[in-house]
C-alpha cells in the first residue's frame, strides 16, 4: 500500500560533491523550520539557521529533490524581485488518526502539518477487541480509498481511553502496550504495522484531547490550561507553559481514581459521578417511575444510557437534572482542589456526558467557583469543548507529526525520502513480520508425536 | 427516537424537539424583525424543495423575512460567491448546505466571523466547530439511511451476490455516511454479498458509472445510490441493459415514488423528512438569535419506505396525496 511513488530517485548534479550524512544535520533544521512556519524565504532560513547562503541553497535542492519543500511560490516584494516561498510539502504524504472510545471509533487523515483532511465517527462497543480492530482497519481502507491522488501513508497515530505506559525515548511502538483490560495480547498494533507497513503510536484519549483542544480548540494560545474528559471514566490533562504536561511516567490526570462521597457512600469519582452513575441512576429512575420521561423512554427504547439521561435533562426532566446536577458537584469538587493548586486560565470540560449537557457544566461552574480562592477564579474560564471526538483525532495528528520531525528520528530517514524506510522501522517490521511466520509455520506443522 | 450514526465531530445525537419554540419565543422572534438568507447546494431536487419550505414557512411563522434563496448548483464557486455578497447584505442569520469539505471553508468562516449566525445543513467541513464557527448542524440521521437501504436491498439480492454501490466522490457528510453504513451493514448481516464501490463526481456521470460498474462486475444483482436524483440518471442507463435490477436509494423523490409503486426497479427507498428538517432548521436559527444554546448536531430519524407504505410514507413526506394512477398500480382503487 505504501508505494511513495511521488519521491523520484534522487539524481547526482554536476559540481562539488555533496557529503550527504554532514549534511544530515543542517537538512534537519533546515526542514524544521520551514515546517514550523519559522522561516519562508532563503532570506530568512538564512537568519534564523546562521547557516549560509551556499549550504541554505544546496540543502533547499535536496529537500526539494526529496519532495519535502517546495518553492514553486512568490512571496510580496519589499523593493525589487519578490521572493521564492519556501514552502513544507504537507501534502507529501497522510497520517492515519484513530480514535478509540469505550462506545465509539473515530478515524480521521491528517496533513503532514497535523491538520484533519476529512474524518468519520460511528458507535461501536470497543470491548469486542477483534470487530473494532477489524472495523479500525476497514474505515482506514476507506480512507485511504478517498485520497487517491496522495497514496502515501506515513503513519498511524491512536487516541485510546485509559492511559498508555511506553518509554518515552522509543520513536514509535513495535507491541501493543496495555491500555485497557480486554485489549492485553491484542496485538493490535503489530497487526496495523504489518498490514500499512507504516509506524504506529498510541497514547491516551486524555493527552490526545488535551493536545487537540490546545491546537485547535478553546487552548489555542493558553499557557495554562486543565482539560476534563467526562464519559465512564474522569480523565485530566495539564497544560503548562503552553505545552502538554506528560509526568513521571505518562499517567498524568487520573482523577477518577479519587474517592468522593454522596449521601453517606464514598467511592471512586468514576464511580460515583461517570457514565455508569449516570445510566444506572436513570434506569432505576426509569424503573420506579420516579421519571415519567425516562420511564416512557425505557418503554420505547428498551434500554437508557447516560446520554439519554443528560438529553432529559436538558429536556427539563427534574428527576435526570438532579442526577447531572449531583455528578456536577462531586466533579466539581475534584476539579476545585485542582484548580487551587494550579491556578489554571481556562478550564475545558468534554465527553459524551459533558458535550451533551449544558446542566453539568453549570454545575461545575457553581461549585468550582464556590470552592476556590478568588485569586484563582478571578480570571478563569471554565468552557464545554466544541471539539466532540475531533479534539482526539487532531491531538493524535499532533503527536505523529511530532514524532515523524523529531530530530533524532529524523535524521536517520530524511535522506531516504520516508519514514517508512527508517533503518529502526524496517528492522523491527522484518522482525515482526518473521515472528509471524514462525508462528503460523508452527501452527501449520503436524503435532510431534 | 433512534439515531444510529454520531455526528461529524462523533457527537451524539440532540432531537429536533431541543429547538422546540414556544408561544413567548415567537412572540420576541416577531420583535427582532430578523432577517435570513439561505444557501443551497442546489434547489433541483425534491428533497432540497422541501427542505427550503419548511425553512420558509417555519420563519415566517416567526416574522423573519428571507432576503435570498440562492441554488448553487453543487458549485464552490457559486457558493463562494453567494456567501461573499450575502455577507455585504448583513443578515441575522445565514442557513447554508455546504457543497463540499474544503473549497468552501473559508467562505463559511468568513460568515461566523462576521458576527452573522450559521446554521448548516447536512454537511459541517472539516476543521469547523459547533458553537464557534457555526451554530448547530442540522441531518438526517444519514448513517440511518444507509443501514436502511442495505436492508431493503438485502431483500432482493440471492445468496452470494454482489451489491454495486453508487457513491459520490466529493467528501460530503451526508453521503460519507451513507456509503459507510450500507457496507457496514451488508459486513454484518449480508457476509455473503460482495460490495462493489463507483463514484460519481456530477449527477449527469452517475449513469455511466454505474453501466461501467456492471459490465466490470458481472455479478452484481443490485444497486444502491446515495441519493434519488442522480438514481434517475442510473436507472435510465442500467434499464436498457437489465430493466429489473433492484435498485435502493435515500430520498422519496417524484420518480422513486413512480418506481417503487410500480415494483421495479426500485425496491425501497430510506426516506428522509425534509419538510420537518426545514422545521428544525428553522426553529435552530431563531433559537440561536434569541442568544439560546443550540445543540452542536441535531438529526431526524430516516423512514423505511417499500411498495407496502410508499403511499402514506409520500404523504408524510410531500404532505400531499398520491396521484390517482399511483393508487391505481398499486391496487388501491381500482382502474375506472
Amino acid at each position: 500500500m505504501n508505494t511513495d511513488k511521488s519521491a523520484p530517485k534522487r539524481q547526482r548534479r554536476k559540481g562539488r560533491q555533496r557529503n550527504s550524512e554532514a549534511a544530515t544535520a543542517s537538512l534537519v533544521a533546515i526542514l524544521n523550520h520551514v515546517r514550523l512556519s519559522e522561516a519562508t524565504t532563503r532570506h530568512e532560513l538564512e537568519r534564523v539557521s546562521e547557516y549560509g547562503r551556499a549550504i541554505i541553497a544546496d540543502r533547499l535542492a535536496i529537500l526539494s529533490e526529496l519532495v519535502l519543500v517546495s518553492e514553486s511560490e512568490t512571496g510580496v516584494a519589499t523593493g525589487g524581485r519578490a521572493p521564492r516561498l519556501v514552502q513544507f510539502t504537507k501534502d507529501r504524504a497522510r497520517l492515519v488518526v484513530v480514535t478509540l472510545d469505550q462506545s465509539a471509533i473515530g478515524v480521521g487523515l491528517a496533513d503532514l502539518q497535523g491538520k484533519l483532511i476529512m474524518e468519520h465517527h460511528e458507535a461501536i462497543n470497543i470491548a469486542n477487541q477483534t470487530l473494532t480492530a477489524d472495523r479500525v482497519c476497514t474505515l482506514i481502507n476507506w480512507l485511504m480509498t478517498r485520497q487517491p491522488k496522495i497514496p502515501n501513508l506515513w503513519g498511524i497515530s491512536i487516541s485510546v481511553p485509559g492511559p498508555v505506559l511506553t518509554d518515552p525515548n522509543i520513536p514509535f511502538l513495535l507491541e501493543t502496550p496495555n491500555f485497557l483490560p480486554n485489549w492485553d495480547n491484542s496485538g493490535f498494533v503489530e497487526a496495523l504495522m504489518q498490514r500499512f507497513k507504516v509506524p504506529v503510536w498510541m497514547h491516551s484519549n486524555v493527552e490526545t484531547m488535551t493536545m487537540g483542544e490546545l491546537n485547535g480548540g478553546a487552548g489555542i494560545g493558553q499557557q495554562t490550561m486543565l482539560f476534563i474528559k467526562v464519559g465512564q471514566r474522569i480523565g485530566a490533562g495539564l497544560v503548562s507553559n503552553g505545552k502538554p504536561y506528560h509526568g513521571a511516567a505518562g499517567a498524568v490526570g487520573l482523577i477518577g481514581q479519587l474517592p468522593v462521597t454522596s449521601d453517606d457512600t464514598t467511592g471512586s469519582l468514576d464511580a460515583m459521578a461517570g457514565a455508569s452513575m449516570i445510566k444506572a441512576k436513570g434506569i432505576k429512575a426509569a424503573q420506579s417511575g420516579e421519571s415519567a420521561y425516562l420511564a416512557e423512554l425505557l418503554e420505547r427504547e428498551k434500554n437508557i444510557t447516560a446520554v439519554e439521561v443528560c438529553q432529559a435533562a436538558q429536556m427539563g426532566d427534574s428527576v435526570s437534572t438532579e442526577i447531572v446536577v449531583q455528578s456536577g458537584r462531586l466533579i466539581g469538587g475534584v476539579v476545585a482542589t485542582l484548580a487551587n493548586m494550579l491556578n489554571p486560565q481556562l478550564i475545558v470540560f468534554a465527553g459524551s456526558i459533558a458535550q451533551t449537557n449544558d446542566i453539568l457544566l453549570a454545575s461545575i461552574r457553581e461549585t468550582v467557583y464556590g470552592a476556590s480562592h478568588p485569586l484563582v477564579t478571578r480570571d478563569l474560564r471554565i468552557l464545554r469543548s466544541q471539539m466532540g471526538n475531533s479534539a482526539a483525532l487532531l491531538g493524535a495528528a499532533g503527536i505523529a507529526v511530532s514524532a515523524l520531525f523529531e530530530p533524532v528520528f529524523l535524521k536517520d530517514w530524511i535522506l531516504l525520502g520516508t519514514p517508512t524506510q527508517h533503518p529502526d522501522f524496517v528492522y523491527g517490521l522484518e522482525t515482526l513480520n518473521s515472528i509471524t511466520r514462525q508462528a503460523d509455520d508452527e501452527a501449520q506443522a503436524p503435532p510431534s508425536s | 427516537m433512534t439515531i444510529f450514526g454520531l455526528g461529524p465531530h462523533g457527537e451524539r445525537a440532540s432531537p429536533p424537539e431541543r429547538v422546540t419554540l414556544l408561544p413567548q419565543d415567537i412572540t420576541a422572534a416577531r420583535a427582532k424583525k430578523l432577517r435570513v438568507a439561505i444557501v443551497m447546494h442546489t434547489l433541483e431536487s425534491d428533497w432540497a424543495r422541501h427542505v427550503v419550505q419548511g425553512i420558509i414557512g417555519t420563519l415566517g411563522e416567526c416574522g423573519a423575512i428571507v432576503i435570498d434563496v440562492v441554488d448553487c448548483n453543487f458549485s464552490s464557486k457559486a457558493q463562494i460567491d453567494a456567501l461573499d455578497r450575502l455577507r455585504g447584505d448583513n443578515p441575522d442569520a445565514i442557513i447554508s448546505l455546504p457543497v463540499n469539505n474544503t473549497a468552501v471553508t473559508n467562505a463559511h468562516l468568513a460568515v461566523s466571523g462576521a458576527g452573522i449566525k450559521l446554521v448548516l445543513i447536512d454537511n459541517a467541513p472539516t476543521g469547523m466547530l459547533p458553537g464557534k464557527d457555526y451554530v448547530s448542524l442540522v441531518s438526517a440521521d444519514n448513517f440511518g439511511l444507509g443501514e436502511i437501504a442495505a436492508e431493503l436491498l438485502s431483500a432482493g439480492l440471492p445468496q452470494g451476490a454482489s451489491a454495486g454501490m453508487l457513491a459520490y466522490d466529493s467528501d460530503f457528510f451526508a453521503t460519507n455516511e451513507r456509503e459507510i453504513a450500507f457496507s457496514r451493514w451488508m459486513e454484518i448481516n449480508r457476509p455473503d454479498v460482495a460490495v462493489k464501490t463507483a463514484r460519481f463526481s456530477t449527477i449527469d456521470s452517475a449513469g455511466n458509472e454505474a453501466v461501467q460498474l456492471i459490465s466490470d462486475h458481472s455479478e452484481i444483482l443490485g444497486l444502491f445510490v446515495v441519493w434519488d436524483t442522480p438514481c434517475v440518471k442510473v436507472i435510465s442507463a442500467v434499464s436498457k441493459r437489465n430493466p429489473d435490477m433492484p435498485i435502493t436509494t435515500v430520498d422519496l423523490g417524484q420518480e422513486m415514488t413512480e418506481s417503487l409503486a410500480k415494483g421495479v426497479p426500485v425496491i425501497g427507498i430510506a426516506g428522509q423528512r425534509p419538510f420537518q428538517q426545514g422545521e428544525a432548521v428553522a426553529h435552530t436559527t431563531i433559537t440561536a438569535l434569541l442568544d439560546r444554546p443550540c445543540p452542536d448536531w441535531i438529526a431526524l430519524p430516516g423512514l423505511t419506505v417499500s411498495r407496502s407504505n410508499v403511499v402514506e410514507s409520500y404523504q408524510a413526506i410531500w404532505r400531499k396525496a398520491v396521484s390517482r394512477h399511483i393508487l391505481v398500480q398499486l391496487k388501491v382503487l381500482s382502474n375506472k
